[in-house]
């Protein structure tokens, strides 16, 4: 088995007052793709934002590792500079700063990336076009007054800007057209090509998984993990969904 | 399509005049001599009658300000007599309150609320409070509601007035602040020991009957830590032709970690200038609260002020002005927070009709030390003619890098879809107007003492003529 | 140097309030104006009218201190290409008294820019007024961008008539005491105004705002945004007023403001004033002041930013934005000179590179 990028073990988590995730383990290998599913409020995107470090959740108990370092008490911005990356269901409005001022700033301040300008604002061009984004976005105030699909292909231009070693890709599918589904599919495909990264995807819609060869699929229900197995996992909660989870952990939760 | 009329506030509730039977009228106008006159009838201390003098001084000196502000043209103090005293001594049974007067109260409604939801009750007259009485469980727990005058006759509390009085609101504050403190007379003095909360709240109702007389009660307010005390204040006057006048001042101390309401419904006659003055400082995890409604008046001053000195302290405005012709209300708050952690909310809606205009003014200053300091401003006007004026003008000084406030205004008038939408669900235009009117009212009306909400219906009694033409 | 005058009530807004809380104006000191004789080149009169937020005194100063005059006239129904450049150049003491009428369905783009590379002692300053006639485009740009001891002195005064459309686009980056007065008289109907105002304001600088949008005409729409930086001691007033005047039926007027405090012993004074004489219409403010939002922090964050790289970012962006909408060379070169002094040489050639006008060729 491949070397393990990063490793979740024996998570609660929530705010103040609610714990929402309880007892997660989960271990994802360098260049594994890796699938979390399940319904409404279980949980996902919290296990998400807490990989991440974001500060509006506080960890009770349980490590998180990343490359084999415990990065539990990190902050976001060093686990961002250390190679993970979230995109968000529901990107940031930051009204007043040009998108290019911010992507310009993320990618220069890793060495790995550093460029010329010249060259940057070409590659940011030809990222854009790929992903069929208007170029005239890039001098607009970052995704104030763009459109849904805007938002979220903004989100996958930073994904391959910054080649992160893991992505965790919150929701990127909702509320998606057909044609913007196709463009982000495409971008998650070009990640996994380029930058070899890992990959945890967090959906609850079997879609945006159709182009792309999962390793493993994980269920949550509750803030608990109650399955993981195979890609085929996915066909059944395709057909079944996820009733069948949530009556086995009864009302303990 | 016809405009819909919204009617004007029905006033017929507070206006007749009683007689100036035997009352002590003192000459208009201001004089020393005035002055001495009542600091003696009222066997002041020393110290009172030299700040009244030193108030008279200052109000010759001091001019009202030229850059902002309603007009007080038609505001002659050479035609306002300073002191009016009902020929009634103050009592605490209703029955030894002279009939004429007692039917005022009566007829305002004063002592059936006492009976039935109050603590304690002051009345005045003119400018003199002819009626105090508390309950005596209330009182029992050490709790005093009395006048200042009573209160500096008496040795323990006159140190305990000393201290206070004056203090908050400076003479120097304005031109009517000096004129207040020159002239005052009667008054509402309410201490609340530490941890002790009233049941019921506290109401002092002020009537002005004389005519072109003016009104300066004093009320001065301290609650000690952790007690907890709603008062309200009630105040209306008959119409007259010429101009009356009120400079009221409310002094609140708020002990830390306590509890302080005040609710104000100002029904004022439209021939009186009112100058108020309003003001709390409120101590660590303390909180305050102003409810305000301003309904009546031919100008007012009104900003009630609260200083949030102690940490963790918050405060609340709610305020509702209705506006109609020949009135110009200048209305707000003021807020100073100086503490960390403080919070501030200010909510406010204004209604202008018939020509009247409505001005909201407000200030929040955030000082250097207030760290985590929060603050948030809500004017919405409500304008329902095109003849009528709406002002917002609110400011804001903001000296401290962790602190953060939110300011939102909005003035607009009843929107034509929302008519359209209630009338598509079978309401006429009319009611559909005076849905929207009470609406908006709503959240501040919802805030008032339960009699005054009713009152305050009755108040904006919203009576809708013509149809869709 | 010859002596000074004080101008004591700069930017004087047509509401004012309690005058303890010093909201009301600001008072500045300026050099009494050279003698230049009696033959000014005057301004054809038609001008004298226009309100330019910077109050009568101010502007009576900046008349005085102009020898000569320019008028330029945008003939009726052409797109002037090349933009008017208002061009102070502080090392020189400049003061400008510029008129402009753009005719019936003309275009045109106006750049007012103030720069000065060296530190120095000056007061500067450029008074603009603009008529904008039936449907003509006016697009304005302002780029005050001085350094040191630097004073400037800036009143913009336009008068729009039936569906014209006037954007101004303000950059306050830099000067030790900028007092800028803005007056709209939207007096045709649908006559538009859109205002972005961007600042960053720096240790011991003071910027003094006075906005002014009077809706005459029917269906008028005013949209001021305004949005800036605050530096350890500065300090900043931004005044703005929306006057819905009886008889602006169906007009609408928003302001919008965002003040981000990032330093101590800062002074942050705001008075946003609607002025309502009429029942048809709509005005709207809004304003945040503070810190970065917790939501957008933590989204900086997690792409890998520390709280101080997101509040410089933030300073960045100011600069980033003026280039981006910079449509010549006069107005780029201030701006970049400027993000020299105050993001560093780096950040200002990286910005040059990818964002000044040769990259575009203009905007």
């Amino acid at each position: 088995m491949a070397e393990t990028l990063l490793r979740v073990a024996g998570l609660s988590a929530g705010v103040a007052d609610k714990t929402i995730l309880h007892n997660v383990d989960l271990e994802i290998a360098r260049g594994e793709a890796h699938v979390l599913m399940g319904p409404n409020g279980a949980g996902k995107s919290t296990l998400g934002h807490v990989i991440m470090g974001d500060p509006a959740f506080e960890v009770m108990e349980g490590s998180i590792l990343f490359d084999g370092a415990d990065i539990t008490e990190k902050s976001p911005t060093d686990r961002s500079l250390a190679g993970m990356f979230l995109s968000y269901q529901a990107p940031v409005e930051v009204p007043g700063l040009p998108l290019y001022t911010f992507l310009r700033t993320i990618c220069q301040m890793r060495p790995e990336l550093k460029t010329t300008a010249r060259k940057f604002r070409e590659e940011v061009g030809a990222l854009a076009d790929e992903l069929d984004l208007d170029q005239g976005l890039i001098m607009r105030e970052l995704n104030v007054g763009f459109s849904g699909g805007e938002k979220k292909k903004i989100e996958m231009l930073q994904l391959l800007l910054l080649k992160p070693q893991l992505a965790i890709l919150d929701e990127t599918d909702s509320g998606l057209d057909v044609d913007a589904l196709s463009i982000v599919s495409k971008g998650i495909e070009a990640y996994r090509q380029r930058c070899d990264g890992s990959l945890l995807v967090i959906t609850h819609n079997t879609r945006i998984l159709e182009r792309l060869e999962v390793d493993r699929t994980h269920i949550m229900v509750r803030g608990r993990l109650v399955a993981d197995g195979p890609a085929s996992l996915i066909g059944e909660i395709d057909a079944h969904g996820f009733e069948h989870y949530e009556c086995e952990l009864g009302d303990e939760a | 399509m016809a405009r819909t009329h919204v009617q004007d506030i029905n006033r017929s509730l507070y206006d007749f005049v009683m007689p100036e039977v035997d009352a002590e009228r003192y000459a208009d106008g201001l004089t020393p001599a005035i002055v001495r006159a009542i600091s003696e009838k009222k066997h002041e201390p020393a110290w009172m009658l030299e700040m009244r003098l030193e108030a008279l001084e200052r109000y010759h000196t001091m001019q009202m300000p030229a850059n902002w502000g309603p007009s007080t043209k038609g505001l002659d103090l050479n035609h306002i007599s300073t002191y009016v005293a009902p020929n009634a001594k103050r009592t605490n049974s209703w029955d030894d309150v002279p009939a004429d007067i007692k039917e005022t109260f009566e007829r305002l409604g004063i002592p059936e609320a006492e009976r039935e939801t109050l603590a304690g009750v002051g009345a005045q007259y003119d400018s003199e409070i002819v009626y105090h009485n508390m309950r005596e469980s209330v009182a029992d727990q050490g709790v005093i509601y009395t006048t200042i005058e009573d209160a500096l006759a008496d040795p323990e509390l006159e140190p305990v007035v000393r201290k206070h009085f004056g203090t908050l609101i400076p003479m120097t504050e304005h031109k009517f602040s000096a004129l207040h403190y020159a002239v005052w007379s009667g008054s509402s003095f309410v201490y609340v020991p530490a941890g002790v909360t009233l049941p019921f709240p506290l109401q002092s109702y002020f009537r002005l009957n004389a005519q072109g007389a003016g009104q300066f009660e004093h009320t001065l307010i301290i609650v000690e830590e952790g007690g907890n005390l709603h008062f309200i204040e009630g105040c209306s006057a008959p119409k007259y032709n010429v101009a009356n006048l009120h400079a009221g001042a409310v002094e609140i101390f708020v002990g830390s970690g306590a509890h302080m309401r005040y609710s104000t419904i100002e029904n004022w006659s439209k021939n009186m200038f009112n100058l108020n003055t309003k003001r709390a400082t409120v101590g660590a995890d303390a909180h305050m609260e102003w409810v305000s409604g301003s309904f009546g008046s031919h100008v007012s001053y009104l900003y009630p002020s609260t200083i949030l000195a102690g940490d963790n302290s918050d405060c609340e405005f709610t305020g509702i002005t209705f506006a109609g012709a020949t009135q110009d209300l200048d209305t707000g708050c003021k807020v100073t927070m100086n503490g960390k952690n403080t919070n501030a909310s200010v909510n406010t809606k204004s209604i202008s009709k018939d020509g009247g205009i409505n001005t909201f003014r407000s200030s929040v200053i955030i000082g250097p030390r207030a760290e985590n300091a929060r603050a948030s401003v809500s004017c919405q006007s409500l304008m329902l003619d095109d003849m009528s004026r709406s002002d917002t003008i609110p400011a804001m000084d903001v000296r401290c890098a962790g602190a953060s406030v939110g300011h939102e205004a909005t003035i607009g008038r009843i929107a034509d879809e929302t008519v359209f939408y209630l009338m598509s669900r079978g309401c006429s235009e009319g009611e559909a107007r005076t849905m929207v009117v009470n609406g908006f009212a709503n959240p501040i009306s919802k805030e008032l003492p339960m009699e005054y909400a009713v009152e305050m219906n009755n108040l904006i009694k919203l009576e809708m003529e013509g149809a869709i033409g | 140097m010859a002596g000074t005058i004080q101008l004591a009530h700069v930017n004087t807004p047509p509401a004012q309030t309690w005058n303890y809380l010093r909201i009301n104006d600001i008072a500045i000191e300026v050099p009494v104006p050279r003698e230049q004789g009696a033959a000014f080149n005057r301004l054809p009169r038609i001008f004298d009218g226009i309100e330019c937020g910077i109050g009568d005194e101010a502007r009576d100063w900046i008349v005085a201190s102009t020898p000569d005059a320019r008028y330029i006239e945008v003939p009726a129904r052409t797109t002037r290409v090349d933009p008017i450049v208002v061009d102070i150049a502080a090392e020189r003491d400049t003061a400008a008294d510029t008129g402009i009428c753009v005719r019936e369905g003309a275009e045109a783009t106006i750049v007012i820019v103030a720069g000065a590379a060296l530190p120095g002692e000056a007061t500067t300053s450029a008074l603009t007024r603009i008529i904008a006639e039936r449907f003509s485009k006016v697009h304005i740009m302002e780029i005050i961008a001085l350094s040191g001891s630097f004073r400037h002195l800036e009143g913009l005064g336009v008068d729009a008539a039936h569906g014209a459309h006037v954007d101004v686009r303000q950059y306050f980056l830099g000067g030790k005491t900028v007092a800028a007065g803005f007056a709209a008289n939207l007096a045709g109907d649908d006559a538009t105004v859109e205002l972005s105002c961007r600042y960053l304001v720096g240790t011991g600088e003071t910027l003094d705002i006075n906005h002014i949008v009077r809706a005459r005409g029917r269906n008028t729409r005013e949209d001021m945004a305004v949005s800036g930086m605050l530096a350890d001691g500065s300090t900043k007033t931004l005044r703005e007023t929306i006057d819905l005047i009886h008889g602006a039926k169906g007009s609408q007027g928003n302001e919008a403001e965002t003040v981000l405090i990032a330093g101590e012993n800062i002074r942050n004074k705001t008075l946003p004033v609607i002025l309502c004489d009429e029942d048809d219409v709509a005005g709207n403010h809004g304003a945040t002041i503070g810190a970065i939002s917790p939501e957008q922090l933590a989204y900086l964050q997690v792409r890998g930013l520390s709280e101080d790289e997101a509040v410089a970012l933030f300073a960045r962006s100011i600069f980033d934005d003026a280039l981006i909408h910079a449509p010549e060379a006069i107005s780029a070169a201030a701006v970049a000179q400027r993000a020299e002094a105050v993001l560093g040489i780096e950040a200002s050639r990286d910005s040059l590179e990818a964002l000044g006008t040769d990259f575009f060729g203009g905007v």
